[in-house]
Parts: structure tokens; C-alpha cells; sequence
């Protein structure tokens, strides 16, 4: 439960209630906070669960959009530059570049470098010979290569240092809460009701202003109220490598398609994506010919692809906006890149005369600050508010002090200790604090991501996490080579000194373990076979989980 | 199929399976192919008794995957590896831990990153060479051993250089030489640098025409500190009909490796390949008694870029292993008087490293007399340099502990009267660790072949 809420109530007001704990609903709830404006934002599952963290982790300059998007284009640069001023521990500025392959249109390189130029994006060729001595992985045969400023973001962690920033202006959030229903009263919305997914409790919110941030799920939310959208559900599939295997975002130079971006995020590589129509957001799930697709498809920039070992495979749902205008012509695979990815704010005043009501659709995880500053601003005119936005200056965390990262060099090999800076920031004090009274508690529970015990006994204690998985989103336990092997026995007894938070423990394990597998099973072969083959043994062996429950979530 | 022969059709296999791109340079060491099981941590020698070494999945394998994303680890961790290879040993997916380690350390010290405390930097450099201080010690061993014992000299060592005061340090002795150098043709025009000595040849005295030739790698300890079981090995081989080359090596370039000076090994191992080159290609078999010098020779060689790289990993034996080969094909001599002596064998990390066994245990159970138990009680602690350094010496005892008190026990009880064991670093910290006198196994092939009386076995 977020802080700030009086415990065991169940009706809330506020000034205006946002639907969604992705980026963009993060984002609202932090420009409307600094802006004075209080807002409580309701998610279902845990911050970030979403599409908002099955992606790229790709913080894309634009040049991606720059034939066939230019408006696009131009809000991810100027974006893209906002964000490494604003949130600067959330992203690696990796750069990028783009490839030319043998085969790839000549035409589409001069009509790119042209829409680059419009969109402002600086490029620069680089030398293929140079090209290939920083990234000897890379397709000897390539052409040309431009680099670009694309980076490598953090989706997880950038939503939750929007939404400690948010709490700090005295934002706040309530996690595993589904919104049932959009209330109105007459023409205006009143708020919403729902139910606590934790304890079944309904609960209430009243408000004057409701802000549907749902993305996929948009459509539903606002039939609730009466409303109608047209939200395309868009699947990508997307693949992780063991380590990292280029240095920095690899795209493919060509029209956009399946399987032509490479980013290097910590110490793995994803690698995607593909795009098929979905009937519903729940379908996340990779399928065998999707991954071989993507395997397929990136041989031509990673020759040997399907040798580097893969630890999972995951998808994610694109909430793509569609107008009326645009449904004409057949829809089938690939539709979903034709349709702008630029979002659309939907006043359901204009559109079904119900007032205080907004959808925010569309768009992509680099451009969350300007949907929100754009949703924002459209709340605050609603309210009469003038405060102006102040989240493209407000940097997200304050900046991590010298002696803390000395500190934290001191009490943890360096590799851990920088891991974790990069994590918590200056909240890293209190997990130094205790390892500095425990020195035992600088052990690494998570070997793979170097996530100390005392770290993960945080995350644990953190009264937002409510599952082992929100743990892992926070710490990156289980998301390493052992894909949850080794770390997620080990976590067991400080879940179990949480009393019954995480109760029974027994469940928690085998909801965490087939979360896992699920990544897994469509990439089973090769080391992370053995792999699995070596957890199983674990698990089914030496703990006796077998047969006890196969509930997937 | 020994180890070695795995290791390579592993190595094909995985070559095939990844498309591997040897210029990257880290996919021969298998990173993908480690599970996490921690197998090697639990066997490290070093990890076992010192916790703050977080043991060889963290800094190999773990920190790989780290590294490439451009996030170091502490150099001091690294140094705590005694690159004994038992990790290497026990990996159920062969993956190449402390190469992983070593290449950490090698781009460190490229990068200057890794710049230790400038004293210690100057004692690593000293330890690494042990060949100059060899023969700077063998210019006048009784002299160097005189000044070495003094208390003071090794007190001002520990002070000025960070060479433990305690520390076995082997006395040095005549350096090791047969006969008469005979300089090779065509090894001069090909790699002549104008030291006529370097590329001069030792041909032993007997044999001289004989068809049976093998070229003998002595090594430091050898040449330096121990020349009378040079003596042994050459005795042994020649009466089983073998003309001995000994060219003038430089130092195998492991003690160098394992104190960082990666370029001056790979000058060393251009250098020995070399010398051994115009005999690879005529296919003579290359014979170390030393266990680290061979292992180096058969693993770390053919990845050195030098004439003969592919040759030598195939070419090269331990002694015992080379002996064993003799026995098998029936051409092993096997006059042996009785002799009477029990024995605790102790297998060096790096013979174990080399993936054959015991062959010497084997060899030495033809002769009548001998009785010889596998002591398996790990590593000495030594590693080379590793157990020399000030701030490292108890921890190498620690490392050798169960070691020492299995021969204790031994020998209170007579279960046997000394411990033999190939590498002399390991002879040296056993007699340390333990009181029990030490000796190399060829001794006793030596004194059963009736080649003289061996003062070790008494």
C-alpha cells in the first residue's frame, strides 16, 4: 500500500485519479504532483508490469522513426536528450548505430539521412573498418554505418523513480488495486471503484478528474464509463542473450521490421522484436515460431546468432492507437507498424461529451514525459491550475554523493557495489548501513547480478512489494544466467521473516519458478537447457516441488 | 583420451557450434556454457579457507559477464587467485576460469588499472623472474644461500620488498648443465637476437647417435635450485636409450603470468617455441618434469602466436606420463633392483591440470619394494610465488593445512618415511609445512635403474 493512505480505509479522494502504473501513468502522477495537483494512481499489478517493462530498454533517438514517423522522430529526440539531463542513472548512453546490410534498400539510406536531418538527429557515419574492430560480432559484410543517439533505459527502474519522485511532492500509489469501473455523475466522472487484489477489499476513490493511463488495456477502462476507444493490441516478441554481445544499440537500416534491433542492457542483450495483432493484452506469450523467426531474421547482423546462448524470451503488448480513418484495409501481421506511434490524448468530452475524463493512448516508452507533461497540462487547464511543467528540468533523483560510493566501494567488491549504486541511488545508504553492522549481509544472494543479501532483504521488507517477482524487478534477482536457480531458494527466509506478507512461502516459490519457466520454454536447448535441466534437479529433486501445483500466472 | 584430448574436441565442438570470433577473445573461455553450479567454488583451495576471496565462479564466470558491460572488478580480489587451476579441473562445462581470471588481469595491467602498491609491484616483478634470480643465485650458491639465511636479509626482504620472512624460499644450487653446447644449425639464422648462449643446444654425452631423441624442458626449480634431479631425469631417460636435447630455455613464463608480466611470458614461450621448433617438426617429443612448465607448454603455448604453436601441445609430456607411454608399448626398461621405501605421493595442482593422472604412482608401483600412497589431501598452498608473499604466507599454509597433517600423521605413524611429488614448489612448502622430507618420484627410478643412491630415500 502506498504511504500516505490512511490504513484500512477504503475510500480515497483526491483531485484526479489516474488509471495505470506504467511509464505514462507514473509520469502523470509526478508532473501533476510537482505541479501541486494531488493525484493517486491505481494499478493492478506492480508498477512496471507491463508493457512499460517488456521492451528494448531502448531509448530510441528517433531515427528509427525518421522516414515513416517524422513527427515521432522529433519528439524522441528532443525526449531522448531530456532524459539523459533528467534521469541520468536510469539509462547508459550507449549510442547506436545503424547497419546497412547487403540486400537493404539503397534508397531508404538517403530518404533516412534526410528525415534525420529535419528531425534534428545528429548522425555520424563511421568507418566500417572501424565498425567492426569495436564490435567484432558484427556482420563482416555490412555496408555503412551511422551512429546515432540512441540509449540503453532501465523501464523498470525508470517507472519507479518516477514514482518515488511523484511521492516525495506527495504523489501517491496504490499497487494490486484493479479499477472495476469508471464512475460517473451526470456528464462528469466521479472517480473510480475497484478492488484491492491483495486483501478483496473494495474500495473508492472520488475525484474530479480521471486520467486513463492503462495502455493496452485503455479500451476496457473506458468502456466502464461509457466511452469507446480503439486501442490495437500489438505483440513483440523479444529475446535475451546470456551477455552482452554488442557494445551499444545495434539497428538495422531499412524500413522497420522484425528482428533489427540489438540493445546491450547490464550485463545481457535483448534483441527483437516482431509485431502481430492480439486480441487481448494478456497474450504475452512467445511462441516457438516467433522466436525462430527472430533468429532467423538476426543472423544477417549477428552471424552464429543461434549459438549465443539465450536465458529467455518474452513479449510484451503495444498499445497502439488507431483513428476511425485508419481502420480501413486488411489488418494481418506487420499491420501494427503502419499505425503512428505517436499518441493521441482522447477528451472524452469532445469525443462522448463525458467531462474529466482523458485517455491517453499510443505513444512509446521514450516519449512517457511528453505524453504526461501533455496529459498534465490538460489536466491542470480543467482545474484552473497555471503551474507550469517542470519535469523535463526536475531531474528524477538527486545525484549520488562521493562518499556514498565510497562507502559503498569500501564494504562490497566493486562490481556489487556498483551495481547497486546504479539500483537504489542514495537509498543504497541504508542497505550499506546494514552491511556495515553485518558484514555477513554483503554476501551476494543473487551471484548472477551481484545483488547482496542485504539488498534483497530491502526490496523484500519495501512495503510495495507484495511478490517475489516485484522483488526482482527492483533487484534483478532471477534475471540473470540461473534465471532464479540459485537466488530464489535463497530468498526464502527473508520472505519468511516477513511473516505472513508473503504467505504461504510455499505458493510464492512455485508462482516465481513458473514465472521463470515461462521465459524459458521457448528458448530450450543449448546451455540454458542444461541450465534448466540443473534447476529442475533443484526443485523437483532436492526440494520435492513436483506436482505440487502448476498455477501460471 | 586423456583430458587433453577432451579439452580440444570440446573446444571444436564448441568452435563449430558458436561460430566463434577468436579475436574477441573470450568465447574460447566457454562463458556461456557456465551454469552457476559453483563446483569450482567449492573446491578452490583458496576460497576454502579465506572468505574474502569470494572464489572463482564469482571473479571468473560471474565477473565475465560484468566485465564486458564495462564494470571491473577490485584488482586485489583477483590476486588471490593462486592460478592452481583446480576450478579448471572440476568445471562440469569446461569452462576456462582461470583464463578468464588471468586475461582480467592482463588487460588491467595493460590498462594500467590494476598498478599494485608500487613495492609490490617491484616484488612481483622480482618473483616473476625467477630465471634471473637464478642465475644471479647460481653465479655462487653457497654465497646466496649464506646471505639468504641471514634473519636480517630476510627481514629487510619482508620490509622493502614484501617477501615473507617466513617463506621456504628454495636454496639455490650449481646451475643445471650437461656437457657440451652444441649450437644447431639453422635455429641461429632463424631466430638469432646475438646471445650466441641462447641459441646454443646441450646434447647429453651418451646416446649421441642414437635414433630415440627427446628434448628435455627443465625448468627453473631444475636449473636453478635443483640440477642433480636434472641429472636423475637425464640418467633415467638415457638408459632407456634416449639422446637428451636441452636447448637453452628461458623460463616456461608461468611464474611470470601468475605475477602479471604477460607480455614478458609470451616473449619467453616465442622465445622457448622457437628453440623447439626445428625438433616439433620432427616430431621429438618435448619432456617437462616440471608440472607447471608442462602444463604451460601443453595449454598456454599453442595459443601463443610463434612457429610450432601447433605442435607443441601435442608434443609435449610430463616425464611420467612419457615413461607410462614406454611402458604401454613394451619399450619402458625394466631392470629395477628392489628398493626398499614407503612413500605418501602428493599430485601437484597443475599435474592435475594436465588431465593424466598419476602416472608416476603408476611408474613407481613396477618397481619391487616401493610402496607409495596417494596422500588426495590438496593443495600445498604454495602455488609458485603465491605462499612467498608477506601478506599471503599464512593464508598458504592455511591452504596446505590438511595437507601438512596428513603427512604428519603419516609419518608419526610410519605409514611412510617421505612424500614425493613432481614440482618443486610443492617439495619445498610440504618439507615447510610439514618437517617430512620431500623428493622428486624420478629418484627413485633413478636408484632402482641402478644408477646411483639417492640420499632422499636413504
Amino acid at each position: 500500500m502506498g504511504q500516505g493512505l490512511e490504513k484500512g480505509s477504503v475510500r480515497y479522494s483526491v483531485q484526479v485519479v489516474i488509471i495505470g502504473g506504467g511509464a505514462t501513468g507514473v509520469g502523470i502522477l509526478r508532473d501533476l504532483s510537482l505541479r501541486g495537483i494531488s493525484a493517486l494512481l491505481i494499478e493492478q499489478g506492480d508498477l512496471a508490469h507491463g508493457t512499460s517493462s517488456r521492451f528494448h530498454g531502448l531509448l530510441h533517438s528517433g531515427a528509427r522513426y525518421a522516414v515513416k514517423d517524422p513527427i515521432s522522430a522529433a519528439e524522441c529526440i528532443q525526449e531522448n536528450a531530456i532524459l539523459k539531463r533528467i534521469a541520468p542513472n536510469c539509462l547508459v548512453s550507449t549510442g547506436g548505430w545503424f547497419v546497412q546490410m547487403p540486400g537493404d534498400e539503397t534508397d531508404y539510406v538517403e530518404a533516412w539521412l534526410q528525415g534525420c536531418q529535419e528531425a534534428n538527429i545528429p548522425v555520424r557515419e563511421i568507418p566500417v573498418q572501424e565498425a567492426l574492430e569495436q564490435e567484432p560480432l558484427l556482420a563482416k559484410d555490412v555496408l555503412r554505418v551511422f551512429e546515432v543517439p540512441d540509449a540503453a533505459v532501465d523501464g523498470f527502474k525508470l517507472v519507479w523513480d518516477n514514482a518515488k519522485s511523484a511521492r516525495r511532492h506527495g504523489g501517491r500509489y496504490l499497487t494490486y488495486h484493479r479499477v472495476n469501473e469508471v464512475l460517473r455523475d451526470g456528464e462528469r466522472v466521479a472517480g473510480v471503484q475497484g478492488e484491492n487484489l491483495l486483501t478483496g477489499e473494495p474500495f473508492t476513490v472520488e475525484s474530479l478528474m480521471v486520467v486513463n493511463a492503462t495502455g493496452a488495456w485503455a479500451d476496457r477502462v473506458a468502456a466502464t464509463a461509457g466511452a469507446s476507444l480503439d486501442v490495437v493490441c500489438d505483440k513483440g516478441v523479444l529475446l535475451a542473450f546470456n551477455r552482452r554481445l554488442f557494445q551499444r544499440v545495434i539497428n538495422r537500416l531499412r524500413s522497420p521490421g522484425d528482428g533489427d534491433i540489438f540493445v546491450p542492457h547490464e550485463t545481457i542483450t535483448i534483441f527483437g522484436t516482431t509485431s502481430e495483432r492480439v486480441d487481448t493484452p494478456l497474450d504475452h506469450q512467445p511462441t516457438d515460431r516467433e522466436v525462430q523467426r527472430l533468429l532467423d531474421v538476426g543472423e544477417t547482423l549477428l552471424p552464429g546468432i543461434a549459438g549465443k546462448r539465450l536465458i529467455r524470451a518474452f513479449a510484451g503488448v503495444r498499445p497502439l492507437h488507431r483513428e476511425d480513418r485508419e481502420l480501413t484495409g486488411a489488418s494481418g501481421e506487420g499491420e501494427g507498424r503502419e499505425v503512428s506511434r505517436t499518441f493521441a490524448l482522447i477528451d472524452h468530452e469532445v469525443e462522448e461529451g463525458i467531462k474529466g475524463f482523458l485517455s491517453v493512448v499510443g505513444g512509446k516508452f521514450t516519449t512517457y514525459r511528453l505524453m504526461a507533461e501533455k496529459a498534465s497540462d490538460w489536466v491542470a487547464g480543467k482545474l484552473g491550475e497555471t503551474a507550469p511543467c517542470r519535469t523535463a528540468e526536475e531531474p528524477l533523483l538527486p545525484a549520488l554523493s562521493e562518499r556514498l560510493r565510497r562507502k559503498a566501494l569500501a564494504l562490497l567488491p566493486c562490481a556489487a557495489a556498483e551495481k547497486m549504486l546504479e539500483r537504489l541511488g542514495q537509498e543504497a545508504v541504508a542497505v550499506l548501513e546494514t552491511i556495515r553492522e553485518d558484514p555477513g549481509k554483503g554476501q551476494l544472494l543473487c551471484e548472477c547480478e551481484m545483488v547482496t543479501v542485504a539488498e534483497v532483504e530491502k526490496a523484500v521488507a519495501d512495503p510495495d512489494a507484495h511478490h517475489l517477482a516485484d522483488v526482482r524487478r527492483k533487484t534483478r534477482l532471477g534475471m540473470g544466467t540461473c534465471q532464479g536457480a540459485f537466488c530464489t531458494y535463497r530468498a526464502l527466509p527473508l520472505m519468511w521473516r516477513e511473516g505472513e506478507k508473503y504467505d504461504p512461502l510455499g505458493r510464492e516459490l512455485i508462482r516465481f519458478l513458473n514465472q521463470r519457466w515461462k521465459g524459458i520454454r521457448p528458448i530450450l536447448w543449448g546451455e540454458q537447457l542444461r541450465e534448466t535441466e540443473f534447476t529442475r534437479a533443484i526443485y523437483a529433486g532436492l526440494l520435492d516441488l513436483q506436482d505440487k501445483g502448476t498455477t501460471t500466472e | 583420451m586423456n583430458r587433453r584430448d577432451v579439452r580440444r574436441d570440446g573446444d571444436r565442438q564448441a568452435d563449430n557450434k558458436l561460430n566463434l570470433d577468436p579475436a574477441r577473445g573470450e568465447d574460447w573461455m566457454h562463458l556461456d556454457a557456465c551454469i552457476k553450479c559453483g563446483a569450482c567454488t567449492a573446491q578452490c583451495p583458496v576460497a576454502a579457507v579465506y572468505p574474502l576471496f569470494p572464489g572463482p565462479k564469482s571473479v571468473g564466470p560471474d565477473a565475465e559477464r560484468l566485465r564486458l558491460e564495462g564494470i571491473a572488478l577490485a584488482p586485489g580480489c583477483l590476486a588471490y587467485c593462486t592460478n592452481c587451476k583446480t576450478c579448471e579441473v572440476t568445471c562440469p562445462s569446461s569452462v576456462r576460469i582461470t583464463d578468464m581470471i588471468l586475461q582480467v588481469r592482463r588487460q588491467e595491467q595493460e590498462a594500467g588499472t590494476g598498478k599494485a602498491i608500487c613495492r609490490l609491484g617491484m616484488r612481483d616483478n622480482l618473483l616473476g623472474r625467477a630465471e634471473y634470480l637464478g642465475r644471479l643465485g647460481t653465479l655462487w650458491p653457497p654465497l646466496a644461500n649464506t646471505v639468504l639465511g641471514w634473519k636480517i636479509t630476510r627481514r629487510l626482504l619482508e620490509k622493502t620488498l614484501g617477501i615473507s620472512a617466513r617463506a621456504p624460499l628454495p636454496r639455490y644450487g650449481r646451475k643445471f648443465r650437461t656437457s657440451d653446447i652444441v649450437p644447431l644449425v639453422g635455429e641461429t639464422q632463424s631466430y638469432g637476437r646475438g646471445e650466441t648462449e641462447s641459441y646454443g643446444c646441450v646434447k647429453t654425452d651418451q646416446n649421441r647417435r642414437s635414433a630415440k631423441k627427446v628434448v628435455y624442458f627443465p625448468g627453473c626449480f631444475i636449473s636453478y635450485n635443483d640440477e642433480a634431479t636434472g641429472q636423475a631425469v637425464v640418467k633415467v631417460l638415457e638408459h632407456n636409450g634416449f639422446e637428451v636435447i636441452v636447448p637453452h630455455f628461458h623460463c616456461c613464463g608461468v611464474p611470470l603470468t601468475a605475477n602479471g608480466r604477460f607480455r614478458e611470458a609470451t616473449a619467453n614461450a616465442q622465445h622457448n617455441l622457437g628453440l623447439m621448433q626445428p625438433y616439433l617438426e620432427q616430431g621429438i617429443p618435448v619432456i617437462a618434469s616440471c608440472t607447471s612448465c608442462g602444463l604451460a607448454l601443453k595449454e598456454d603455448y599453442p595459443r601463443v602466436s610463434a612457429p610450432g604453436a601447433q605442435r607443441i601441445g601435442a608434443q609435449t609430456y610430463d616425464l611420467f606420463e612419457f615413461l607410462w607411454v614406454l611402458h604401454e608399448r613394451g619399450e619402458l626398461r625394466k631392470d629395477f633392483r628392489e628398493v626398499q621405501v614407503s612413500l605418501a605421493y602428493h599430485a601437484p595442482c597443475h599435474l592435475k591440470a594436465q588431465g593424466i593422472g598419476t602416472p608416476s604412482v603408476r611408474i613407481l608401483r613396477l618397481i619391487p619394494g616401493v610402496k607409495i600412497q596417494e596422500l588426495d589431501a590438496g593443495c600445498c598452498g604454495l602455488s609458485g610465488s603465491f605462499g612467498f608473499k608477506a601478506e599471503k604466507y599464512e593464508l598458504a599454509l592455511q591452504i596446505g593445512s590438511t595437507l601438512f597433517q596428513r603427512v604428519q600423521e603419516g609419518v608419526k605413524e610410519e605409514a611412510f618415511q617421505a612424500v614425493a611429488t613432481e614440482c618443486g614448489g610443492c617439495q619445498v612448502q610440504i618439507e615447510h609445512g610439514s618437517g617430512a622430507p620431500s623428493l622428486n618420484p624420478v629418484w627413485v627410478l633413478y636408484q632402482a635403474y641402478g644408477l646411483g643412491i639417492s640420499s632422499a630415500i636413504g
